[in-house]
C-alpha cells in the first residue's frame, strides 16, 4: 500500500513508479519555511527540491532505524545509518503526526518487520478550496462556511416562539403606524384650525384625538414590552440549557486542556448576548426599519423636495457604520477576552485559595488581579468610547438635514409656497426619524456583541466528543466483566504515547494490581477502561465488544470508580450515596454505607444521612470521604471496579477499615486497583507492572518477588522507605 | 561520585560541539564525545540562550550551559543553530494582516523564517502573553510564532494588532 502525497512532476519523473511514501515538507534542511519533498521506495529514502534537484540519498541497506525527533514546534526526521544520524528532513508541529509515520514506516522497511497501518489522524488535512486547516472530524471549512450562518443559527433558537414574536411583530407595526399620527394632526390643527383663528369643534375632536393615540400607543407598548420580556427569557434559557449540554458531552480531553471556571461566565454571559440581540436586537431592527420607510412614504407625500435634504446625511452615516462594525466586533471580542482572562484568574486563585492563603500570598493575587483588572477597565473604555464618540457624531451629522430643511422650508413658508403646518409636520417627522438612525449605532454595538458571543457558543457546541458514541450501539446487558486489551496505545497528545502496545486478557472476576512509578501510564491505564479517552492504536473490548461499539451510558452502569481524590457533589450524604442510582431506599443506602465502613460515623453524625456536604465535602475527613465514594460504588453495583490509590491519604486505622470495605466491595467483580503501598494489593490475584507506558511485568506477588526484576526493586525501595520512616516515628 | 542532585554546570572549556556529516548536533562534553546531542531549555521564555541542558540521545542530562556566549566560536555557532532548530519558534518581523473569516483568524506573517500564514480557531486559547509585550501565537496544528515586542514593531503592524491585543 502506498501513501502518497503528489509528487511534482519533475520529481515523480526520477521514479520508476510510484514510491512506497511522499509527502511534501514545510520547513528547508536550514530551518526556514519553504517545501521540500521526501520519497521512500523499497530501495532508498530521498529528500528533494521542487524542481527536481535530488538533495539526499540514502539506500535502504545503510539505515538502521528512522526516528522522528520532535521539538518545541517543529521536528526532525533523523535516519540511523551504519555512519551516524543523518537529518533527512524538517517540519512544524502541523506535520509532525505524518512524519511520526514516515519513521514507523521507515523502521519497519528497514528491519524487515510488519509494515504499520496507517490511520486518517495521521495526516494533516486541508480545505480543498482555501487550503486552511479542517479540525478533526469535521468535513466543513470554517473559512468557506456560509457567513450568513450563525445568524440563522441563531435566530432558529426564537423558531419555538414564532407565534408569540409575530403578534409582538403585528403589535409593532401598529404602534409604528400610530405613532405616526399625532404629527399629521398638529399639522392639520395649524393649518386649519389655529392659523385660520377658526374656532369650532374641530380643536376639540384633534386634541381628542392625540389623546387617543396616546392612550392606544401606551396600551400596545406594555403588552409588546411583556411579550418581548417572556420570549426572551425563555430563549435565554433554552441557550443555556444547549450550551451547558454541550459542555456535559464533551470529552474529558477537551476539559484536561482547559481551566473550568471560565465555562461559568461563558453560559451565562454568552447567551444573555445572544438574547439581547435576539429580542430586542430583532424586534427593533424591524420595527425602526419599518417606521423609517412609513416616515419617508409620509414625509414625501407632504413635501418631496424637502424630504431629499433629510435624505443627505444618509449615505455619511451608512459608510460610517460599515467601516465601523469589524472594529466594533473586534473590540467587542477583546473586551470579553480581558474578562475572560480576569475570570480565569480569579478561577485559579480561589480554587488554591489554601496554597494562597498557607505561603501568605495575598497581596500578590491581588495585584495580579488588579493588572488584569486595569486591562478591562482600558478595554472597556476602549469600546464603550468608541460608541459613545459615534453616537453624538450620527445625531449631529442627522441634525444637520434638519437644518437645512428648516432653511430651505422656512424660505418656503415665507413665500407661500408651503404651508406652515406641512413643515411642522416634517420636521416633526424628521426628528422621529433620526431616532432610529441614531440607533444604528446602538445595533451595531448589539449585534457584534451577540455575533461574537455566538461564534464562541457555537464553536463549544461544534466541538466534536472525542469519544463519540457509535450510531447503534450493542447492546451488553449485565455483562461478566471479562475485559481485554489489544495492542493499545495511547498518549494524551499524539505521536507522545503515555501508554505503547499494551495486551493485557483479564478474566471475569479477577483482582488485577496496577504497579509502577508515578508517570508510568497507570492512571492512564483505567482512564482507557473507562473510556474517557478513545485508543490511538489497538483496541479494548469488554466481554468480547469493542469499547467503543458500546454506548457511553451503557458502560458506565458496568463500571464503578473509587478515585484517589473523592469528589462530593453539594448534597447530602444520602444523595452522595445514591449518585448513580436515584430511586435507591434509605435501606439500600444505609446497607451500602455498612459495607463500606461508613455507616457508623454517619449515623453519629447530628443531622446523620442528611448531612450536607459542600463542594468538596470539606466536612468530613479524606477517610470519611473516602467510605462515602466506596459507598457511592457499591450502591452502583457494577461488575468492573476501578480503585485508583484509594487508600492513598489516610492513616493506618483508617486504611485498614477502607481495605476491609474494599476487600468486601471487590468481591464477584473484576477488578482493576492502582496503589502506592503495595502491601495493599496483597489480595490482587495479578499484578501487572508497568514502566514508562508499557508492560513489563505480570504474574502473582510471590511469582514477581522470585524473578526478582522491575516489581522486587519497587518492593525494596519501598521496605527502605517504610525503614526510614520508622526511625523518624 | 558525583552527587546526583546537584546540577552540573559544565565547564565551557570542557565541551565543544559541531554538526556531524548527516548534519545532526554532536559534541564532547568531559571528554567523552557523542555522536547525537539533543539541547533543551530550561527556561524557553525568560532565557532563550541561558541555562541549557544539554543531553544524550537517550534524553539522560549530560550538563547544564550557562550562557552559550561563554562558548568559543565554533560550539556557539552550531547551539545556535542546534536551538533555532529544537525550539521552532519564528519571530516575527511584520504582521501584514490579521483576518477574522467566519470562524477562523489568518494571520499573514513576515518572520526571520520567511512567510508564513497562521490559522486560529479563536485569539482566547491562542494567544498567550508571557509577560511584556511579548505575545505567543500558537495556530490550530500547533505551530508557533513569536512577537518578542509588539510595540516595536512597525505602524502597519501595530495598527493590525491594536484591536486583538
Amino acid at each position: 500500500m502506498a501513501i502518497i502525497e503528489k509528487l511534482p512532476d519533475k520529481i515523480r519523473a526520477r521514479f520508476e513508479q510510484d514510491p512506497l511514501f511522499s509527502a511534501k515538507t514545510d520547513l528547508r534542511s536550514n530551518g526556514h519555511f519553504g517545501e521540500q519533498w521526501i520519497a521512500f521506495t523499497e530501495q532508498e529514502l530521498t529528500l528533494w527540491e521542487r524542481d527536481g534537484l535530488q538533495l539526499l540519498k540514502i539506500g535502504m541497506n545503510d539505515l538502521k532505524e528512522a526516528r522522528a525527533v520532535n521539538g518545541v514546534g517543529g521536528g526532525t526526521l533523523l535516519a540511523d545509518t551504519a555512519k551516524g544520524p543523518v537529518v533527512v528532513a524538517r517540519y512544524t508541529a502541523a506535520l509532525s503526526p505524518l512524519f511520526g509515520f514516515a519513521a514507523k514506516l521507515l523502521t519497519a522497511i528497514a528491519k524487515g518487520e510488519e509494515r504499520p497501518a496507517v490511520s486518517e489522524k495521521e495526516f494533516p488535512r486541508y480545505c480543498p478550496t482555501c487550503d486552511n486547516p479542517l479540525s478533526e472530524g469535521t468535513q466543513v471549512c470554517p473559512v468557506c462556511k456560509n457567513n450568513g450562518k450563525v445568524i440563522a443559527r441563531m435566530l432558529k433558537y426564537a423558531k419555538p416562539y414564532k407565534s408569540q414574536m409575530i403578534g409582538a411583530g403585528f403589535l409593532l407595526v401598529l404602534t409604528t403606524l400610530v405613532e405616526l399620527i399625532p404629527p399629521y394632526l398638529t399639522k392639520v390643527m395649524i393649518d386649519d384650525v389655529l392659523q385660520p383663528k377658526n374656532m369650532g369643534s374641530a380643536l376639540l375632536t384633534i386634541v381628542a384625538g392625540l389623546g387617543l393615540t396616546a392612550l392606544l400607543l401606551s396600551v400596545m407598548q406594555t403588552v409588546r414590552g411583556l411579550i418581548g420580556v417572556w420570549v426572551g427569557s425563555k430563549l435565554m434559557g433554552d441557550l443555556r440549557k444547549d450550551i451547558y449540554s454541550a459542555l456535559m458531552r464533551l470529552s474529558l480531553a477537551f476539559f484536561d486542556r482547559r481551566q473550568t471556571s471560565q465555562f461559568i461566565g461563558r453560559v451565562n454571559s454568552d447567551s444573555e448576548a445572544m438574547r439581547q440581540f435576539m429580542t430586542d436586537g430583532v424586534i427593533w431592527v424591524s420595527g425602526e426599519s419599518l417606521r423609517v420607510i412609513a416616515i419617508f412614504v409620509i414625509m414625501f407625500s407632504l413635501d418631496w423636495k424637502l424630504t431629499l435634504f433629510a435624505l443627505l446625511p444618509m449615505p455619511f452615516m451608512v459608510i460610517v457604520s460599515m467601516k465601523m462594525w469589524p472594529k466594533i466586533g473586534r473590540r467587542w471580542y477583546q473586551q470579553w477576552r480581558s474578562i475572560f482572562r480576569l475570570n480565569v484568574l480569579v478561577g485559579d486563585s480561589l480554587q488554591g485559595i489554601r496554597v494562597v492563603k498557607a505561603f501568605g500570598q495575598e497581596s500578590t493575587e491581588m495585584s495580579r488581579y488588579s493588572e488584569a483588572n486595569r486591562e478591562v477597565v482600558r478595554h472597556n473604555i476602549r469600546i464603550e468610547g468608541l460608541w459613545q464618540g459615534m453616537f453624538p457624531l450620527f445625531s449631529f451629522i442627522a441634525g444637520l438635514g434638519t437644518l437645512l430643511i428648516w432653511y430651505n422650508g422656512g424660505r418656503s413658508v415665507l413665500q407661500d409656497e408651503l404651508q406652515l403646518g406641512t413643515l411642522m409636520a416634517l420636521i416633526a417627522y424628521l426628528t422621529m426619524l433620526f431616532g432610529p438612525l441614531q440607533w444604528v449605532s446602538q445595533m451595531i454595538n448589539w449585534a457584534s456583541n451577540a455575533l461574537s458571543a455566538a461564534d464562541r457558543v457555537f464553536e463549544i457546541m461544534d466541538t466534536p466528543s472525542e469519544v463519540p458514541d457509535v450510531r447503534d450501539p450493542a447492546p451488553i446487558g449485565t455483562i461478566k466483566g471479562e475485559v481485554a486489551f489489544n495492542r493499545v496505545t495511547y498518549g494524551y497528545e499524539k505521536h507522545h504515547p503515555v501508554i505503547k502496545d499494551i495486551s493485557l486478557h483479564v478474566k471475569p472476576g479477577e483482582m488485577i494490581g496496577l504497579v509502577g512509578h508515578s508517570g508510568a501510564g497507570k492512571s492512564t491505564f483505567i482512564n482507557m477502561i473507562c473510556r474517557f479517552y478513545d485508543t490511538d492504536e489497538g483496541s479494548i473490548t469488554i466481554d468480547g465488544v469493542d469499547l467503543r461499539r458500546i454506548s457511553q451510558s451503557d458502560l458506565r452502569k458496568q463500571i464503578g470508580v473509587v478515585l484517589q481524590e473523592t469528589f462530593l457533589f453539594d448534597g447530602t450524604i444520602a444523595e452522595n450515596i445514591a449518585y448513580s442510582k436515584p430511586d435507591a431506599t434509605p435501606i439500600d443506602i444505609m446497607r451500602a454505607a455498612k459495607i463500606a465502613n461508613a455507616h457508623d460515623f454517619i449515623v453519629r453524625l447530628p443531622d446523620g444521612y442528611d448531612t450536607r456536604v459542600g463542594e468538596r465535602g470539606h466536612r468530613l475527613s479524606g477517610g470519611e470521604k473516602q467510605r462515602v465514594s466506596i459507598a457511592r460504588a457499591i450502591i452502583h453495583d457494577p461488575r468492573i471496579l476501578i480503585l485508583d490509590e484509594a487508600t492513598a491519604s489516610v492513616d493506618t486505622e483508617t486504611e485498614r477499615q477502607i481495605q476491609e470495605a474494599i476487600t468486601r466491595l471487590i468481591e464477584g467483580r473484576t477488578t482493576f486497583a492502582i496503589a502506592h503501598r503495595l502491601s495493599t494489593l496483597r489480595n490482587a490475584d495479578r499484578l501487572v507492572v508497568l514502566e514508562r507506558g508499557k508492560i513489563v511485568e505480570v504474574g502473582t506477588h510471590e511469582e514477581l518477588l522470585d524473578r526478582k526484576g522491575a516489581y522486587h526493586k519497587l518492593v525494596e525501595a519501598q521496605q527502605e522507605l517504610s525503614k526510614i520512616k520508622g526511625v523518624e516515628g | 561520585m558525583k552527587d546526583r542532585y546537584e546540577i552540573a554546570i559544565a565547564d565551557p572549556e570542557e565541551v565543544i560541539f559541531s554538526r556531524g556529516q548527516g548534519g545532526v548536533f554532536q559534541g564532547v562534553v568531559g571528554g567523552k564525545p557523542y555522536e547525537e546531542l539533543i539541547v533543551y531549555r530550561a527556561f524557553p521564555f525568560l532565557y532563550t540562550t541561558q541555562f541549557i541542558s544539554i543531553r544524550d540521545a537517550k534524553g539522560e542530562e549530560l550538563c547544564i550551559i550557562r550562557d552559550i556566549a561563554e562558548l568559543d566560536d565554533e560550539s556557539l555557532k552550531e547551539i545556535e543553530r542546534e536551538l533555532q532548530f529544537r525550539y521552532f519558534l519564528p519571530r516575527v518581523t511584520r504582521v501584514d494582516s490579521v483576518k477574522q473569516k467566519s470562524d477562523l483568524w489568518l494571520w499573514e506573517l513576515q518572520t526571520n523564517l520567511g512567510a508564513t500564514r497562521i490559522a486560529m480557531r479563536n485569539l482566547h486559547e491562542h494567544m498567550q502573553f508571557p509577560g511584556g509585550n511579548r505575545i505567543i501565537l500558537t495556530d490550530i496544528n500547533g505551530k508557533r510564532c513569536e512577537i518578542t515586542d509588539w510595540q516595536a514593531l512597525d505602524g502597519h503592524s501595530r495598527k493590525q494588532l491594536t484591536d486583538v491585543v
